[in-house]
């Protein structure tokens, strides 16, 4: 008799974390290099104990995990030095304080002491994993396709492009970084284009976004009703039952 | 509900994105004023179910975990120093730099702070001083009967004065660069101020290997470009708005909740 109230949480549970990925994904629409979030929803199917005939098999929700969709973001020019967007698979390592991690967030600059940096002041790796360093009075840096930073004749680094077999391999980590979780080790990424005095943009599409929205507000009001009905006709069950005459 | 705290805080970056354009926007004419932008980057995520956590007992693996966000913050706001576009006034005392470098300024409380700013005056003592009357560094005198002043590129002031054919060469500017001109410290009235992250000055001559050249009779206009500020004007209004949809459907979510009958 409870198990439509069991399932009716068991739906407005996923539902709820369901929003919480949405808003998630709506408050990073402008964010750099982000990558859109969906939450998978099955069905986790119990079989009751037999009460009837057959056995009653009853089926709730559950989510199965965050699907990540790495899509390219639209690229939007800067007109910055050293804002570089990747056009293709893969990611820029960074070395942090706790060890390499990949974003594709390419706002870097130089700090104080001439290292190419991100925005948040991580040094960015070449693509043999070491810190790229440059001095800015030898001439207006010019980034190549591939990666190569050029100050005229002068060759100051390449950036590295690093990418994983499988991209569910990455745990997110805040800040735009992704750590590799697995035993997977990255590999180059030959046929990516980096595009200097450009940034990518989040791949979250508004629209799809505040559908959803409405989809997963109204699914809630629908099953509040339905759990509401579920308790009321328990109720009355009680009421009928318990009349004597 | 937590939806409702991570919209707020796209609504808050949002914000902060519309007070940097709104700034942009302000200085669209300001002699030497450098473009800002707000970065955002997302906030950390909480690990509902770990990637790889075993599903069964027989070694099975969870390929997608459930990372939920908890959203977005403000980075940084990044300065753009690209080159603003040179405007002639035919001034003989407006200074454009093109290319890199800051004329030196010293500031009444003894400082030196650096300023792209070169629409120049002199001041009573015959000092070549900045808009505000700060005194230009290395300091250069105007005689007070000089008929004509030039500037050349490398930065060498010369006056002709009466009474004499040769021009006199009464000073040198010279410029200051910074390894990373993004990180120097904004104070207002288009001054700056050498920071940890710029990295420390480097003083030379205009028109040598790393600086810019300086050009007579010209000042450099803000590199703010209305076009781009007003499109992302109408970005930032619209994320915003979105995220306060979000706002509305958790709180629609609570108040049906909230009516079960139970």
């Amino acid at each position: 008799m409870d198990n439509a109230l069991y399932v009716g949480l068991s739906r407005q549970m996923t539902l709820r974390r369901e929003l919480d990925v949405i808003a998630n994904n709506v408050a990073n629409v402008d964010t750099v290099g982000f990558k859109v979030e969906s939450l998978m929803v099955g069905t986790d199917t119990e079989t009751l104990p037999a009460a009837g005939p057959a056995p009653d098999k009853v089926h709730f929700a559950l989510d199965g995990g965050v699907a990540r969709d790495f899509g390219q973001g639209g690229l939007k020019q800067t007109g910055a030095t050293f804002d570089v967007a990747l056009e293709g698979r893969g990611f820029f390592s960074v070395s942090t304080a706790n060890g390499t991690r990949y974003t594709r967030d390419g706002r870097f600059s130089l700090d104080g002491q001439g290292r190419l940096v991100t925005s948040s002041g991580d040094p960015v790796l070449d693509s043999s994993g070491g810190e790229i360093t440059l001095d800015p009075s030898k001439g207006a840096p010019k980034i190549s396709e591939d990666g190569t930073i050029s100050q005229g004749t002068l060759t100051a680094g390449k950036i590295g492009v690093a990418d994983f077999a499988s991209l569910s391999a990455l745990s997110k980590d805040g800040d735009g970084l992704y750590s590799n979780v697995s035993n997977l080790q990255p590999t180059p990424a030959p046929d990516t284009r980096i595009r200097q005095g450009m940034i990518e943009g989040s791949n979250v599409d508004p629209i799809s976004q505040i559908t959803k929205l409405v989809e997963v507000s109204r699914a809630y009001e629908n099953i509040s009703k339905m759990m509401d009905q579920t308790a009321s006709l328990s109720s009355q069950t009680i009421d009928r039952l318990g009349r004597l005459n | 509900m937590r939806a409702l705290s991570t919209a707020a805080t796209g609504m808050a970056a949002q914000q902060l994105n519309v007070e940097v354009i709104s700034n942009n926007i302000a200085n669209m004419n300001t002699v030497g004023f450098k473009r800002q932008r707000a970065e955002f980057e997302d906030l950390l995520y909480q690990d509902m179910e770990r990637a790889g956590s075993q599903t069964s007992g027989s070694g099975t693996v969870a390929p997608t975990g459930i990372q939920i966000g908890a959203g977005v913050k403000a980075g940084s706001v990044y300065r753009i120093t690209e080159q603003g576009s040179l405007t002639q006034t035919g001034n003989k005392l407006d200074l454009a730099i093109n290319g890199r470098g800051f004329f030196q300024v010293l500031t009444p409380t003894g400082e030196t702070a650096y300023t792209r700013a070169g629409n120049l005056s002199v001041n009573q003592d015959g000092q070549l001083v900045t808009a505000d009357g700060f005194q230009i560094q290395p300091q250069i005198s105007i005689p007070q009967d000089a008929t004509d002043v030039t500037i050349s590129p490398t930065g060498q002031v010369q006056v002709s004065q009466t009474g004499s054919t040769t021009p006199t060469v009464v000073g040198q500017i010279q410029l200051a660069t910074f390894t990373n001109e993004a990180g120097l410290e904004a104070q207002g009235n288009n001054l700056f101020m050498e920071s940890a992250a710029s990295g420390a000055a480097v003083v030379g001559d205009p028109a040598s290997t790393g600086f810019g050249s300086l050009m007579q009779g010209y000042t450099e206009a803000s590199n703010v470009d209305p076009v781009t500020e007003i499109t992302a004007l109408i970005t930032a209004q619209r994320a915003y708005e979105m995220n306060s949809k979000v706002v509305t459907a958790a709180d629609q979510m609570l108040a049906a909740t909230s009516q079960l009958k139970g």
